[in-house]
């Protein structure tokens, strides 16, 4: 959508991307700030308390990753409806920025995976730095950026099917680095 | 003509390769576990923002 010829005909996909990629930033960094505000409420927590309950929101990810029965079914709280097409459509470098910027936050649309949720309440139970926060939010706009950069490089028309395919074991496989990385970290 | 016929489809995959999904997971995961086990946690807090960003790629 973000790079279909035709319409976006007189503009450089590099262009849209970079654009689509700032947004994107932006949303992140909302968000990060957002979370990184809401964190000061866990500090009194006492510490073994939250070391506890970071790992057990990370194993609890990668268990609803796996499909685990009693994890799979817990519905994911999520805003389940997709940006509107005329975002896009109205003006190119602001519906653009916009529709990333929307995408970047990670509230506005759909997350179809547990690791956002972990990521988030993760860095609210352990309340770090705010440039740290920020900077994980950053992180996860361009993770999302990443995608649509692929996507252009790619070529392939079949590029989502590609997705799509591969969906499960990504899934997985951030679950996994989430949990094992926490574990690390906590030791 | 015949070296054409025989470039286009390698540069193809070449290409297919090198943009291959699950890359970018296998790598960002290395750098978050390295991160993590050398004790650099922002480096590994931002590998694995990252990484959740990126397994939304189904999403929009």
């Amino acid at each position: 959508m973000l790079f279909s010829p035709g319409w976006r005909g007189p503009a450089r996909q590099g262009t849209v991307l970079s654009v689509f990629t700032l947004g994107l930033l932006l949303g992140g960094l909302l968000s990060g700030s957002v979370i990184w505000l809401l964190s000061g409420l866990s500090a009194p927590l006492p510490s073994p308390f939250r070391v506890g309950a970071i790992l057990l929101v990370a194993v609890l990810g990668v268990l609803r990753e796996a499909g685990l029965p009693a994890v799979g079914g817990i519905p994911l709280p999520q805003n389940a409806r997709q940006i509107p097409p005329d975002v896009l459509q109205r003006r190119l470098f602001r519906g653009t920025l916009q529709f990333g910027f929307e995408l970047g936050t990670g509230v506005r649309t759909y997350v179809s995976a547990a690791a956002p949720y972990v990521l988030a309440l993760v860095l609210l139970l352990s309340h770090q730095s705010y440039p740290a926060t920020a900077l994980v939010g950053a992180a996860f706009g361009l993770g999302r950026a990443l995608t649509a950069t692929l996507t252009l490089l790619s070529r392939d028309p079949a590029r989502d099917a590609a997705i799509a395919l591969r969906m499960p074991w990504i899934r997985n496989f951030t679950a996994l680095t989430a949990l094992l990385s926490l574990t690390l970290l906590s030791r | 003509m015949g070296h054409r016929v025989q470039l286009t489809p390698s540069a193809g995959r070449l290409r297919r390769g090198l943009t291959e999904p699950l890359l970018p997971v296998c790598a960002l995961a290395l750098l978050a576990v390295a991160c993590a086990a050398l004790g650099a946690t922002v480096l590994c807090w931002a590998s694995v923002g990252a990484l959740a960003g990126y397994s939304l790629s189904g999403s929009v």
